[in-house]
């Protein structure tokens, strides 16, 4: 066997792995299960508790946090019909139906069932594809790399926005954000105004901590104060089990699901959502009784939960390989990775490739507890839903100080994260949508980095991103891609006034 | 027209401009065939006045559907929070981690109308000095002692 899967294998099997691999996968299903909880929130609060860990131990926590948290979103789909994540949606349309009629647990043992086998396939696909694309992105040089940002970006702004304007303009806010500092070629710095808290720039930390948790804080407060947050009422779970019938019912939608989530996931900007609600489609179409889908059908709850849970590892995939996230949370977990100074892309799998292994051995490990602990530990985690948001969003308001302020033990990046939570506020009044400044956040400086050295290394000659054939690909599939969201967004409004 | 849109819109122009009027204050290199520092700024500049003017111009001539809008009982709400987070913030430093956050967490819950003040009052104290345990001697994290400088180690 190659001595880097085997050093991946052992790296991601140590105890100290194992216990924050389920440790996270724990807190994940509580994060997921908790509606107004995201996993891109729960990330972010973890995040500041990384810093003293060893990279591997982090990453295996936070993998198991992205895990788990798929899984959690359905259980408040099911007991309370309103899904703890966005993925969790498609779950909620049979699921609730299965728990008004006294079958929550059964309910949620396919959906656990359904996650398992779908994260398991997603597992095969990282395993499979990602040394094989990696080998193939080492060939890449500067141009290369610049066209493949740039796509990366101009995908995530069409698929992130409802307005094609209003993303754009989020990315293009982000990348005005990384220009604060040290320029990345030269070291002179910029927009600082004399401040030394400056030079270093803005962290992305910071930053995503105000973007995300302010926002989401004041969100709850605004639906708890007009009454929108919904009455928990909670359905009795029964049997959790799925039986041998349920598990024949399975095995065509999760075979649906699994492959369009690990498909999906591949493709950044599509993420989880539009996973589950697609695959969900497809399994009614197979369907030998399409008319029992929203009535409470096994079928419509396997095929979304399969979906979640394999675009994770799809994700994983051009996140690894290209440095490129499939998703919110895989650009988190980028910077992550960074926080620990590990770059991911082609040079992971050369100069790292054991702890690439061990990612993709740690992201095993997290399907495998997500299924014992979700499996296990449900009749108690379920209690967790009764947990009181006056108790919960200030512990949240109180960790998002906490984290700003440990990362360089200093109140100057408090109050940016403080900033940053006022400029999610007023991207939210204006429906500005905050994952593609997310992701400029992430990206931008490595793409002023490998386009200014590209230039400098063709003497200012603009053609090298054209003449490359692998760059052309990628400026003409970043075209296609903004033409596409135009074209949609046309197709669907604006209506003149 | 969608009054939003072109407040945004005039805004981020001005914005736009102020950024490269900056831009142009930037310290060139001499370096043959070299972009210099400010090449990548002048692009987000032209980016943003582009972007800015499409807002502008979709906020004058076009409607949107869904459009999101906060209330008043919402605007007061989130004015509310961000001053607990200022106030909280200015005396963090001199009070202390364990002594501001106290009242700032008990304040966020009665915002989360939690009116029980036993409950309130013990579950602040709990949950701020667990987490300033748990960060500060587990993590390593540095917080602010302030007024119990002298009385934690």
């Amino acid at each position: 066997m190659n001595p880097d899967i085997l050093a991946g294998m052992t790296q991601a099997s140590l105890p100290t792995s194992l216990i924050a691999t389920s440790i996270g996968v724990l807190f994940g299903l509580i994060v997921g299960m908790i509606p107004g909880m995201t996993i891109s929130t729960g990330i972010i609060v973890l995040l500041p508790l990384t810093f003293v860990l060893p990279a591997d131990i982090s990453i295996a926590l936070l993998l198991g946090l992205y895990v788990g948290g798929m899984t959690g979103g359905s259980f408040s789909a099911v007991l309370l019909n309103i899904p703890g994540t966005p993925s969790a949606s498609a779950t909620a349309m049979d699921g609730f139906p299965m728990a008004s009629r006294g079958e929550a647990g059964r309910a949620l043992g396919v959906a656990i069932t359904a996650s398992f086998i779908g994260g398991l396939f997603s597992f095969l696909c990282l395993y499979l594809i990602a040394p094989l694309l990696a080998e193939v992105a080492l060939e890449f040089r500067t141009q290369d790399m610049f066209s493949l940002l740039f796509f990366g970006m101009t995908i995530i702004c069409s698929f992130a926005a409802k307005s094609l304007v209003k993303g754009l303009l989020s990315g293009a806010i982000g990348l005005l954000i990384v220009t604060i500092g040290q320029d990345p070629v030269m070291g002179t710095a910029r927009y600082t105004f004399g401040d030394v808290n400056m030079m270093a720039g803005i962290h992305f930390l910071t930053a995503m901590i105000g973007l995300f948790a302010i926002p989401q804080l004041v969100e709850n407060l605004i639906e708890l104060k007009n009454g929108k947050a919904a009455e928990q009422k909670q359905a009795k779970l029964g049997s959790i089990l799925p039986t041998a019938v349920d598990l024949k019912q399975m095995r065509v939608p999760v075979a649906i699901g699994s492959l369009t989530g690990a498909f999906l996931g591949i493709l950044p900007g599509a993420g989880g959502p539009i996973a589950a609600f697609i695959s969900y489609d497809y399994a009614k179409k197979a369907s030998k009784q399409p008319e029992e889908f929203g009535k409470g059908s096994v079928e419509g709850v396997a095929a979304p939960e399969s979906a979640n849970n394999a675009v994770t590892g799809g994700a994983l995939i051009p996140m690894m390989t290209l440095g490129i996230p499939g998703d919110p949370v895989t650009a988190i977990l980028i910077g992550a990775l960074m926080i620990h100074g590990l770059a991911p892309g082609p040079l992971l799998f050369m100069e790292r490739a054991d702890f690439a292994y061990g990612i993709i051995f740690s992201f095993f490990w997290a399907n495998i507890f997500n299924f014992i602990i979700a499996l296990l530990g449900l009749r108690v985690l379920v209690k967790v839903l009764a947990t009181p948001k006056s108790l919960l969003m200030p512990t949240i308001g109180i960790l998002c100080v906490v984290g700003s302020y440990a990362l360089r033990n200093s109140f100057f990046d408090v109050y940016v994260m403080l900033f940053f939570g006022c400029l999610g506020l007023a991207m939210k009044w204006l429906d500005v949508p905050v994952v593609p400044l997310l992701l400029a956040l992430v990206l931008g400086r490595q793409l002023e980095e490998y386009l200014r050295v590209g230039l400098t290394s063709s003497k200012g000659d603009v053609t090298i991103f054209f003449t490359s054939p692998i760059s052309l690909s990628f400026l003409c599939l970043s075209i296609a891609s903004v033409a596409w969201s135009f074209y949609s967004e046309r197709n669907k409004k604006p209506a003149p006034s | 027209m969608k009054r939003k849109n072109i407040i945004a819109g005039v805004v981020l122009i001005f914005f736009s401009l102020g950024y490269g009027y900056l831009t142009s204050e930037l310290p060139t290199r001499t370096l043959p065939n070299t972009p210099d520092p400010s090449f990548f700024p002048w692009i987000n500049t032209i980016i943003m006045l582009v972007l800015s003017t499409s807002l502008l111009v979709q906020g004058l001539f076009f409607t949107e559907q869904g459009e999101r809008s906060f209330d008043a009982v919402a605007a007061r709400l989130i004015a509310i929070s961000l001053a607990l987070f200022f106030v909280y913030l200015l005396i963090l430093p001199s009070l202390g981690f364990v002594v501001a956050s106290i009242p700032f967490f008990a304040a966020l819950m009665m915002l989360f109308e939690e009116r029980r003040p036993v409950w309130v009052a013990s579950s602040s104290i709990a949950v701020t000095v667990l987490l300033f345990s748990a960060f500060r001697y587990g993590f390593g994290v540095l917080l602010p002692l302030g007024v119990m400088e002298g009385l934690l180690p």
